[in-house]
């Protein structure tokens, strides 16, 4: 059974189109990482998932119930750190989880739960003093009360440091393998590529690509990508790079030179490089990431229809 | 059940609001002022007779028509509104509950932070009126005390309900003090338009009875009403009482009056004060995107 299959969805605010005729399925039991530039409909899908919005078009299942009519079914078994939420300034971290204990009827350990998010030190803190940072892991032990078979994250890494998002990320590899689906959003490709199973890129309201992260490589850029120190760089050299053979683009990143190679060997590209356009400083070579990848399906469809 | 445990934090949220405590400590503060002139200077209050337990009863009325309305509005504003404006309803409504239990809750613990409120400042007036007069009518007092209650339970739906159509607080404070200013201050006059729009636009020597079910049908009126329709010796009080403080309920003696102008039909608008803004709010947050 698939744990979430949204069909035809559109959601439209007056005259934007903030999603627009999005298919998505994702499967029981997998990491699923849902990625997009700021604005590119990623909160609407997910607030409809979860009914704080009504679609314009077409529908939305969660755990086999109909979002919008058995909501209080989904969320009694999904997880859910939401976007732009807001916590409770006046009551103490502890009063949040146990509000999520008694509203999910389950018996667990508010102060267990705080511990392993790792703000069990300021439990009896009010919210309202939290840092951003703490905050989250806060709304993160809200969502694991009643260990949901359905976790829907939001931006779960925002107000995060480095090592709060490796804690995030380990927390949810510790849900995925007892068994729960994983469902969450971002824009930092980074985030999605070190714990995903799967990837939907969706940009302005259109699903782009859904695939493995091998797949999405294996479907785009084979070849790696150089970066050129060179004496001279403007638009000319940029034009006259990419029309070398074995080329595949040029473009300018951090004032060097973005060249990405296809078919032919990086040496021969340096090679022509300094031979015919201009001579070769520096270079350094970058396996394709998924961050080029995500930049590339976004901004070219951008080009695209510019 | 849900509803039962998002009015209870509500309620803990709201007690720790210094706002919520400024209200009560001005209330009981407020009703000891009163209470204290009344007993001293009947005379002022058009007592004539001295002070009586009934006509602390009956004064007090006419404060707290006044003063629950405006403490609703204080408690209730932002329920939701303010919930939706900052995002906290995304957490609210996360967890395995509906837009009615949030509704019905909000409504819940709001009517039970004004109940508090009131309840200690009517105790600590009444007592001290009891004191100070040597008498007492409890169970008037009681009867008082209560209905009091439920005219706030009915305020708070209405606020929270104005508070339900709309995720801004701006826009909710203007509805809610709109709703106030029409309904409360300018209600006595708004009739009297209608009635001389509907006399073809000059004012007639007698007005008919349907302008005085009209002036019956603001909040605070139909509290009036039902206090008067279920504390007798009220009733009696207010008709001796020409420049009383509970202007504008009519009652009758002679039984010759229309069965709406009777006080009872105040139980009746009361309770419709409840169910309209109840229904209203619940269906328009239903519908809303958050």
């Amino acid at each position: 059974m698939a744990a979430i299959e949204i069909d035809g969805l559109t959601k439209r605010f007056g005259e934007v189109v903030a999603v627009d005729g999005l298919d998505l399925t994702v499967e029981d039991g997998e990491i699923f990482g849902f990625l997009g530039p700021n604005g590119a409909g990623k909160s609407t899908t997910i607030d409809i998932l979860l009914d704080f919005i009504r679609p314009t078009e077409g529908s939305v299942t969660v755990l086999g119930h109909d979002a919008q009519s058995e909501g209080e079914a989904v969320r009694r078994r999904t997880g859910v750190l939401p976007d732009a939420y807001h916590v409770y300034d006046r009551l103490t971290g502890r009063q949040h989880v146990e509000f999520a204990i008694e509203m999910k009827d389950v018996a667990e350990d508010p102060m267990a739960l705080l511990d392993r998010v790792g703000i069990a030190d300021s439990a009896h803190r009010k919210a309202g003093g939290y840092s951003k940072g703490m905050r989250q892991r806060l709304v993160l032990a809200m969502a694991l009360v009643g260990d949901p078979d359905l976790l829907v994250l939001d931006e779960p890494s925002t107000g995060l440091d480095p090592n709060g998002a490796r804690e995030m990320r380990d927390i949810i590899r510790q849900e995925n393998d007892r068994g729960t689906t994983v469902f969450f959003s971002s824009h930092v490709m980074e985030q999605v590529e070190a714990v995903c199973d799967r990837v939907a890129i969706i940009d302005r309201g259109q699903l782009v690509a859904v695939d493995t992260i091998d797949g999405l490589r294996d479907a785009t850029e084979t070849g790696e990508i150089l970066y050129v120190y060179v004496t001279d760089l403007d638009d000319g050299t940029v034009d006259s790079v990419s029309r070398l053979d074995g080329v595949g683009s040029a473009s300018v990143h951090d004032g060097r030179l973005r060249v990405s190679v296809d078919g032919v060997s990086k040496f021969a590209v340096l090679h022509a490089i300094d031979e015919s356009v201009v001579p070769v400083q520096d270079f350094s070579v970058v396996e394709s990431s998924l961050e080029d990848l995500f930049v590339r399906y976004t901004a070219e469809e951008r080009e695209g229809t510019a | 059940m849900t509803w039962l445990i998002v009015a209870k934090k509500d309620f803990r949220d709201a007690v720790q609001s210094r706002a919520l405590w400024a209200l009560v400590v001005g209330f009981v503060l407020l009703s000891l002022l009163s209470t204290y002139a009344y007993v001293e200077v009947p005379e002022m209050f058009g007592e004539p007779g001295g002070a009586t337990f009934t006509g602390l009863l009956f004064f007090t009325v006419g404060l707290t028509g006044l003063f629950v309305p405006l403490a609703a509005i204080v408690v209730c504003y932002k329920s939701l509104a303010g919930e939706r404006e900052l995002g906290s309803i995304k957490l609210l409504l996360s967890l395995p509950t509906n837009r009615g239990s949030v509704f019905a809750g909000k409504v819940a613990g709001r009517a039970a932070v004004l109940a508090f409120g009131l309840g200690v400042g009517i105790a600590v007036g009444l007592l001290v009126g009891t004191v100070l007069l040597g008498e007492v009518d409890a169970v008037g007092a009681l009867v008082f005390l209560l209905v009091t209650l439920v005219f706030g339970a009915v305020y708070a739906t209405i606020v929270v309900g104005l508070s339900a159509t709309t995720g801004s607080t701006s826009r909710a404070t203007t509805l809610a003090l709109g709703f106030f200013v029409v309904f409360e201050l300018f209600w006595d006059t708004i009739p009297m338009g209608f009635l001389y729009v509907a006399e073809g636009f000059s004012m007639p020597s007698t007005f008919p009875d349907w302008f005085y079910f009209l002036t019956q049908l603001s909040p605070s009126s139909a509290y009036l009403s039902t206090v008067v329709a279920l504390v007798p010796e009220l009733g009696d009080a207010a008709v001796g009482d020409a420049s009383g403080a509970g202007a504008g309920v009519e009652v009758s003696q002679t039984g010759v009056d229309p069965f709406y102008l009777s006080p009872e039909m105040g139980i009746v608008v009361l309770a419709a004060w409840f169910v309209v803004p109840f229904v209203v709010g619940y269906y328009r947050f239903d519908a809303a995107d958050l």
